[in-house]
């Protein structure tokens, strides 16, 4: 299946162009940025520590559209960055921190769906959000963190392990390659 | 420019930060990706604010008041981090195109965004009723948020910056 995926023409495809995986990356990076910013906006605002003087409801009115098209262009990136090495990152640990912190930012979110957005109409101009409300959010801001920390650790470990040994770079003399005089 | 990156690279902070760069590096990067991130929600709320699509219930001025402190610190702790890399990885950061095209973006968004606040101050009665309907204000905040989404690309591309051909003064491996 992971060699599959990694042999398909469009992982080919990228792996071949110069600029593909840069763009990708990029994307991913925009798309990323406006998720954590959208979502921390929404935990700041539970935990009682911004925008305290609107109603919860609508600030989830103004993010979540947003939020969920950043998701979507994110993980839509990060399928394509994952198929051009698909084995190698599968294999890698950061990797498997990273999606298995995405899924519990998905159940967190559940929680939140199943709990404090129920009594939501009782709370929502509230300073702050009932106690399971704080906590999902602080587990929230923790997770994203996370996401991100494992994320670009990955960018470290999986190029390396990817990287045959014959095509290490070898010592680089900086003073030869800039032309400078020795 | 080369022959400063090859000096820093020499001193103490830069030795220290490449000596441990397994933990240097990828914490600084963290940090900054996360402070990009809250740049980013900033200055979509408050361009979502003047497109009229967000934030409605609010004046621009109270908008402005909760998201400007967020943005100013995101960029301190955006400049701190980023020193932080250029020092750790000198050659890698100043020897680029994308880097030195990143920081003429940063400033413009910088820039559009004190002047935006300042003026904002001065003429609240004058943005509120008038100005924030302009098309050409709204046309500024869509632009001010491309700017800011250049940033992060061209902040990526330091890493690939052979996507520029001869303009790259990186060495070739």
């Amino acid at each position: 299946m992971l060699e599959w995926l990694q042999q398909s023409s469009v992982a080919v495809q990228i792996r071949d162009s110069l600029y593909s995986f840069p763009l990708l990356e990029s994307i991913h990076v925009v798309g990323l940025a406006l998720v954590f910013g959208t979502i921390a906006i929404l935990d700041l605002r539970l935990l009682g520590l911004a925008s305290t003087n609107r109603a919860v409801s609508r600030i989830l009115a103004d993010l979540l559209t947003w939020t969920w098209v950043a998701f979507v262009v994110t993980a839509a990136t990060g399928g394509l960055m994952f198929i051009t090495n698909a084995v190698v990152y599968f294999n890698n640990t950061f990797f498997r921190a990273k999606m298995i912190l995405l899924v519990l930012a998905g159940l967190n979110m559940l929680v939140f769906e199943l709990t404090a957005r129920k009594t939501m109409a009782r709370w929502d101009t509230e300073r702050s959000a009932p106690p399971i409300g704080k906590v999902v959010a602080t587990l929230s801001l923790l997770i994203w963190v996370g996401v991100i920390v494992a994320g670009r650790v990955i960018g470290f470990t999986a190029t390396r392990a990817a990287a045959p040994v014959d095509e290490a770079a070898p010592d680089v003399d900086f003073e030869d390659l800039l032309g400078l005089p020795k | 420019m080369q022959q400063f990156a090859l000096w820093l690279a020499a001193t103490p902070p830069s030795v220290f930060i490449q000596e441990h760069n397994a933990w240097t590096i990828p914490a600084f990067q963290s940090i900054h990706i996360v402070g990009i991130a809250l740049v980013m929600g900033s200055v979509l709320m408050i361009d979502l604010r003047i497109l009229g699509w967000a934030w409605t219930d609010q004046t621009l001025r109270q908008t402005t008041n909760r998201f400007g402190p967020w943005l100013s610190g995101s960029l301190w702790l955006l400049l701190v981090t980023g020193l932080l890399m250029v020092i750790g990885e000198p050659v890698r950061e100043l020897v680029t195109f994308s880097f030195w095209l990143k920081m003429a973006l940063v400033a413009i968004g910088t820039l559009v965004a004190v002047a935006f606040q300042r003026t904002l101050r001065r003429q609240e009665q004058h943005w509120e009723a008038r100005l924030v309907h302009r098309r050409s204000i709204k046309a500024m905040a869509i632009l001010t948020f491309l700017v800011w989404v250049c940033v992060i690309f061209l902040g990526r591309l330091i890493a690939y910056d052979h996507v520029w051909g001869s303009w790259s003064p990186a060495p070739r491996l």
